[in-house]
This record gives C-alpha cells, sequence and structure tokens, in this order.
C-alpha cells in the first residue's frame, strides 16, 4: 500500500473533527472540541500530540480510544528514570549472535561483522516496531509520561518525533513507511525541552463537567442507574474543590461507581460513601478532610 | 476581522495566519515560522466555521504549554472579539497556576515591579559595569570583594556593593548530593557485563568471550529546589537571594527555583538566561507580589500540589529561603512541610535571622517547620552563603560539622559532639525519616 493510498484511508476514516468525535464517542470515549481538534490535526496533519493535565483525566486512554477507532495496534512506551535506546528502541540478540559465531567457526565458516548485526538478529522493542508497522493505517505510539524519562531520552526522541525515522549505528537509518500516529503524555514533573514540544500539538485535558463525568461513567460501568452515576459526580466534583492533596480523577469516579455497583448500591448517603472512600481518595489526609467536612455534605442534592 | 466567515479564510489565509502569529509573538509566545505554516495547514484542514473551531484549532498548533493558554486567549478573544453565543465559551478555567500573562497585565506588573526593583538597585549592576575595571582584574576584584563582603549582612549593603556581590556568587559552587539512575554508562569494573562490547570482542576470538567489558549505572546529582521568600519582611534580603537563585537556576538542568509572598511564582523559565541581569530582571517581572505579606502555609502548599506532588520534589533537595515570619496558620505550614519532608531528600532552611544574637525560632512559621528541617543555616552574608552550599551538598560531614548528615554517610555521634555555635548556624532537633537518618544534635538558642 502506497503512501497515498494510506492517507486516503485515513482521510476516509475521519474526515473532519465531528466525525473523530462520534467515533471516539462509539467507542466509548468522550472528548470536547479542544482535544477533538487537536486529536484530529494530529491525525491529518500529521504531527505528534502532546497531552499534559492532572492525573486520571483520560491522557492514556486517549492514545487507546485513538488506536481503537483506526483499529491498528497501540504500541505503548513506559517511560522511566534511565530508559535508554536499548529499552525503546531496539536490543541485539546477544545469545543468538553468540551462537551464530559458534556455528560459522564449527562449519568452518566467517561471520562479518554486517551478518552478526543485521535484521535477524535485532530485538524490536516499541519505538521501531511502531515505526516498522506495515499499515494500511498507522499504529498509535503512546509515549506514556515522558517527563519521566531524562533530558538524553528527550533528544533521541526528537529523530523519531520529527522525522518517523530512527537511526540504528549497525543499520542505517530505519524510516517508517506508515509515520505512526503518536501521542506523548507528561505529568508535568519537569519542563520538556522546547525542541520537543516545537515538535508537537499540544493540548491541556482538564477535568469533566458533572454532566459529561456522568456520561463518562455510565458508559464505562454498564448498567449503573443515572441516579447514582450522578451522585457520584457531584460528590467527586465536590472533593476536587475542596482541600484534598490529591483530587480524584475521572478513573477514581469510574472505580468508586464500580465498587458501588458491586456492592448493590442504588443511591450514595453518608454511610456507604464512609465504607467506599478508600476507592476515590488514596490519602489518609485527604480522606480525613472530607470526612471533617460532613460526609453528608458530599452527598446532599445541591 | 471580527466578523469571521468561512469566505474570509480562503481569500485572505496568508495574511491572516501571518498576522495573527505576529500578534501572538509580540504577545510573548515562541511562535516560529514553521509554527505559522502548520497553522495555515490546519485550518485548510478543519475549515473552520465557527470561532469556537478556529479557537481550538489556533490554540492545538500554536499553544506549547498549559502557562501560554491566558496570553494566547487574551490575544484571541482581542482579534476575535468574546463569544456570546447559545455554549459558554469558557475554554479554560484552569486552578490558576501561573502567573496572569494578560498582555497588559503582563505589561503592567513588569513596568511596576520594574521601578520598584529599580529603586532597591537591582539594576545598578548596569551603571557599575559601565565605569568597572576591565575583565582582565576580574581575579584581583574577586579576592578583595571577598574580603570586604564577604562577612558583611546582606541588609547591610549599599547598592554598589551588591552589584560586586552578584560577581562573587556566581563563584559559588552549588552541587547536590548524587544518586544512582538506572542507566548505564561504560566502564572498567563496573559490576554488570556489557553484552555489545563484549560480543563485538569476541567476533575476534572465535565467539568467546574471552574478555569481559563492563558497565555500571550512573550516578546523577540530585533535583535542586529554592523557594524563596520575597515578602516585605525578607526585602533587604531578597535582592540578595535572587541573585543566589540565579546561580542556583544555571547550575545544571537539575535546578528549579520558585520565589513566595502572597502566592507562589516558578522563576526557573525567568532566570534560565545565560546573562544573569537580564534574568532577575525578568524573574522581578515575573513574580507581582514582592514586598508584600508572607503566607508560607499557603505557598508551600501551593508547591506541593502543583510540582511537588507530580514529581519535583521527590528525591530532591529542597532550600527554602525565608524568615518563617507567616501571617497565615502555622499549623498549615507545619501540615505542608510534612508532605514536603515525605517526598523531598532533605530540607534546608535558609533565615538570615538566626545569625541575630537573639534568634529564638519563635516565630510561628519556623517553630512549625522546624520539625521537618534537616538543616537550619543563617545565610545572611556571602560567608554565610557558602555554608548553604555545603548543607546543599550535604554528601560529607561540613568543615564545622554543625548540621546533621545523612546517617548512612556519617555516623551520628561523629558530630553529636559538635558544639552548635548561636550565630552562624543551627543544627536540628529531629532529623528522622528514612531519607535523613537519625541525627539529633541538640538543639541550640540563645539564652
Amino acid at each position: 500500500v502506497s503512501a497515498d493510498e494510506a492517507a486516503g484511508e485515513l482521510r476516509r476514516l475521519v474526515p473532519d473533527v465531528e466525525t473523530l468525535a462520534q467515533r471516539l464517542a462509539a467507542v466509548d470515549y468522550l472528548v470536547d472540541e479542544g482535544l477533538a481538534t487537536s486529536m484530529f490535526l494530529s491525525l491529518r496533519l500529521p504531527q505528534p500530540l502532546l497531552l499534559e493535565g492532572e492525573a486520571g483525566v483520560g491522557k492514556t486512554e486517549a492514545a487507546k480510544s485513538l488506536a481503537l477507532v483506526l483499529d491498528t495496534p497501540l504500541v505503548r512506551l513506559q517511560c522511566y528514570d534511565g530508559i535508554d535506546a536499548a529499552e525503546a528502541l531496539y536490543e541485539w540478540n546477544y545469545p543468538r549472535q553468540l551462537l551464530a559465531i559458534r556455528l560459522a567457526e564449527s562449519s568452518g565458516q566467517s561471520l562479518g561483522e554486517e551478518e552478526l548485526f543485521g535484521p535477524e538478529y535485532l530485538i524490536r522493542r516499541p519505538l521501531l516496531r511502531a515505526l516498522e508497522h506495515p499499515g494500511p493505517r498507522p499504529a498509535v505510539l503512546l509515549v506514556d509520561e515522558i517527563d519521566r524519562a531524562d533530558d538524553d531520552f528527550e533528544a533521541f526522541l526528537l529523530e523519531l518525533l520529527a522525522e518517523a525515522s530512527v537511526t540504528i549505528p549497525e543499520l542505517g537509518t530505519i524510516r517508517a513507511t506508515h509515520p505512526p500516529v503518536i501521542v506523548l503524555t507528561s505529568n508535568r514533573t519537569r519542563d520538556l525541552h522546547d525542541a520537543v514540544k516545537r515538535r508537537c500539538l499540544y493540548q491541556w485535558i482538564p477535568y469533566p463537567t458533572p454532566e459529561r463525568e456522568v456520561e463518562i461513567v455510565r458508559r464505562r460501568v454498564k448498567g449503573v442507574s443515572e441516579t447514582l452515576a450522578v451522585q457520584v459526580a457531584n460528590a467527586v466534583s465536590r472533593m476536587r474543590d475542596s482541600d484534598v492533596q490529591k483530587p480524584p480523577g475521572i478513573a477514581e469516579a469510574i472505580d468508586w461507581v464500580a465498587a458501588l455497583d458491586l456492592l448493590g448500591v442504588e443511591a450514595l448517603d453518608a454511610q456507604t460513601v464512609d465504607r467506599t472512600l478508600g476507592s476515590v481518595l488514596k490519602y489518609e489526609e485527604d480522606q480525613e478532610v472530607i470526612r471533617a467536612a460532613g460526609l453528608d455534605q458530599l452527598v446532599r442534592s445541591e | 476581522m471580527s466578523r469571521f466567515g468561512v469566505e474570509t479564510i480562503y481569500l485572505d489565509l496568508p495574511p491572516f495566519v501571518g498576522a495573527f502569529s505576529r500578534r501572538l509573538h509580540d504577545a510573548g509566545l515562541p511562535i516560529t515560522p514553521a509554527r505559522s505554516a502548520d497553522f495555515a495547514r490546519a485550518l485548510t484542514l478543519v475549515e473552520p466555521i465557527t470561532r469556537r473551531r478556529l479557537y481550538w484549532t489556533a490554540r492545538g498548533v500554536l499553544v506549547s504549554d498549559h502557562s501560554q493558554v491566558k496570553t494566547f486567549d487574551s490575544v484571541f478573544f482581542e482579534v476575535f472579539g468574546r463569544q456570546v453565543d447559545d455554549e459558554p465559551f469558557d475554554p479554560e478555567d484552569e486552578t490558576a497556576d501561573r502567573r496572569p500573562q494578560t498582555a497588559d497585565g503582563a505589561s503592567r506588573s513588569a513596568e511596576g515591579v520594574g521601578e520598584s526593583y529599580a529603586d532597591r538597585g537591582l539594576r545598578t549592576t548596569d551603571q557599575h559595569d559601565g565605569d568597572d575595571s576591565p575583565e582582565t582584574e576580574v581575579p584581583l576584584l574577586l579576592a578583595s570583594d571577598e574580603e570586604l563582603l564577604g562577612s558583611k549582612s546582606f541588609d547591610a549593603l549599599e547598592p554598589q556593593e551588591l552589584a560586586r556581590l552578584y560577581r562573587l556568587m556566581s563563584s559559588l559552587e552549588l552541587a547536590t548530593p548524587v544518586r544512582r539512575t538506572r542507566r548505564q554508562v561504560k566502564s572498567r569494573h563496573g559490576s554488570r557485563i556489557d553484552m555489545r562490547r563484549t560480543l563485538r570482542g569476541s567476533l575476534r576470538s572465535g565467539g568467546d568471550p574471552v574478555h569481559l567489558r563492563h558497565r555500571k549505572r550512573r550516578v546523577a546529582r540530585r533535583r535542586l529546589v529554592m523557594l524563596c521568600d520575597i515578602s516585605g519582611s525578607m526585602e533587604p534580603y531578597a535582592r540578595a537571594y535572587l541573585q543566589f537563585l540565579t546561580s542556583a537556576a544555571g547550575s545544571g538542568p537539575n535546578a528549579e527555583a520558585f520565589v513566595f509572598a502572597t502566592r507562589l511564582t516558578r522563576l526557573t523559565r525567568a532566570l534560565s538566561s545565560r546573562n544573569p541581569e537580564r534574568a532577575i530582571q525578568r524573574a522581578a517581572q515575573a513574580a507581582p507580589d514582592w514586598s508584600s505579606g508572607t503566607r508560607i502555609g499557603d505557598a508551600l502548599k501551593a508547591f506541593n500540589d502543583r510540582h511537588g506532588r507530580r514529581g519535583m520534589a521527590r528525591g530532591a533537595v529542597v532550600v527554602i529561603l525565608s524568615d518563617g515570619w507567616e501571617r497565615g496558620e502555622p499549623k498549615l505550614v507545619a501540615r505542608e512541610m510534612e508532605r514536603l519532608s515525605r517526598l523531598a531528600h532533605r530540607i534546608i532552611w535558609v533565615n538570615p535571622r538566626v545569625a541575630a544574637d537573639t534568634f529564638a525560632p519563635k516565630a510561628g512559621g519556623m517553630a512549625a517547620a522546624l520539625e521537618y528541617c534537616d538543616a537550619l543555616v543563617s545565610g545572611h552574608s556571602f560567608a554565610a552563603l557558602q555554608e548553604v552550599a555545603e548543607a546543599i551538598k550535604g554528601d560529607r560531614p561540613v568543615a564545622c560539622g554543625l548540621w546533621p548528615v545523612a546517617s548512612d554517610a556519617e555516623p551520628a555521634d561523629n558530630w553529636a559532639s559538635a558544639t552548635p555555635v548561636p550565630g552562624s548556624s543551627v543544627a536540628m532537633p529531629s532529623g528522622h525519616g528514612p531519607a535523613r537518618g537519625n541525627t539529633t544534635p541538640g538543639w541550640v538558642t540563645d539564652e
């Protein structure tokens, strides 16, 4: 499949922002206009998309949903302190190489370095897998929590972000036939390098409105009553406005509803909140703050 | 361009993109020609029918950080007017994280602060540099400056002395202790085998890895986070400390600087200029609350919530420069210090009033914070700042042995016998915690 055909395929799948938003909704990922526009542009320009926002607002989900919409594999690279090319891009298969050397020696052949460092001895790590994805639609590459990696790794990513290609010293430059859709997420523990930001579209994902949160929760936890979803969304929104260290994200709201649903709770009251507070607030201090303010306050209807 | 329609876009695309990008650039956003080009392409893709769509398209492409949103909004609304449509056009009511960056807000605070800090003598270096001796004489000057200014308290400095102090400060070396990272580097005697290099070597010996090559885990300096109080009571010191922050921010990519009085302002970016004079000017413009009251607890909370918890303070050396005169609730200071102490590797409190003979840690905020500090030093003069640098280093016992060192570096009794001297630096009554070790030399007041 040629690059042109691939672009045509993408154009057919997401002709405009509204269609993309609908397709995302069809896989239970609800977007507002800002995020939808950014995701659309990221697909069609194409340009990597940098997502920031509080923990649990659905940054990672955005990439997963995009992969579902495109019906392509999601290649996820979780960054951490000290991650380097060997863990992100490729590594050589040393045991196989050693065996090959022995084999060549016992059969009296000579084995050159070019053969030993050829594609068959390459272990493909996430970045390389995303670049080598055969199409017809691009893979979605999620570089998760890029701020956890160090500066060196950011610099290493630049070539990938700008050119959709990487250079392996022994093999030369590998260029993607179908450049992956790249989504980066960051928790802002440190400033990313300007060079990285320059190559990306940027979107800040805020907490959803309570109405939107009700919708999201009901899509994620099937069969939950609207009353309960509304109560939880309101309670969670009040928690976010209060003096807690770690405001609950959408993920926590979903967990909470799932827990309540499992317990057969149909309407939230102070007692059920008390029993299940641990699934939404994960700090002892935060639970104290909320309890001190009164659990009744949390569940009152306006 | 007040009315916006599809036709206009098609007709006027290049001039529109050019003009709009230029306005954003003038307002301070880092817009490059490449970005403008992306913006033009994006517009042809989304064919914005509504102002909202145009807004999100422009923002997605042209904004590269959350702190730029306010500036962007003000320019956008200026050009296109505020929307009064059916749906509320409130793209972001963010947690008021950043300083007000609206175009006129920024220039207003810039003027105000610029003036006031010119009064304080921060700009005098410019004038001073003019009639200063040429570059070659600097070493000579350094020596005499250090003699003259070394022990002079910052609050007694004349403006021209302050200018010289700036140069002195850049000679301070600020190095945090190291930690081992997961990244590996070549090493002759490392504990792990470097397979790639070993294998290359074994090609020459028929597949037998005769020479093993090694790697070891790389060490990296811990992050340095500086929080400087710039409230009224700290004013005589703040101008000197700001320079200290500049040295710190310039000490490597792993340093962060904040100032606070009634609110917290991140200065890392403003200070990361190669020209320290400009860095300080920019910093003064960025922080609008010079010389107002102090709310240490709120500032610490803001730091913990927005930065510390996300990971900035984790394993870092945190330096707080403040006299601890808290206007708010000391309880909040204690609570936030406790949170911070759980994240940070070491907390060093620099309080210029420690140098005074009558000092006792009784100021509400200071007393509350004390339990969670690993070291309290005065830092009231250049000589005292060198102690701060030593405290930051912290990986070996310091010459005078006055503050606690983590127990893994040195057994506690090594310095427990040291007699704290009132007036220079004071050791902590506590200092427990996994990152701190057990170190309790006794606490000295000046009775």
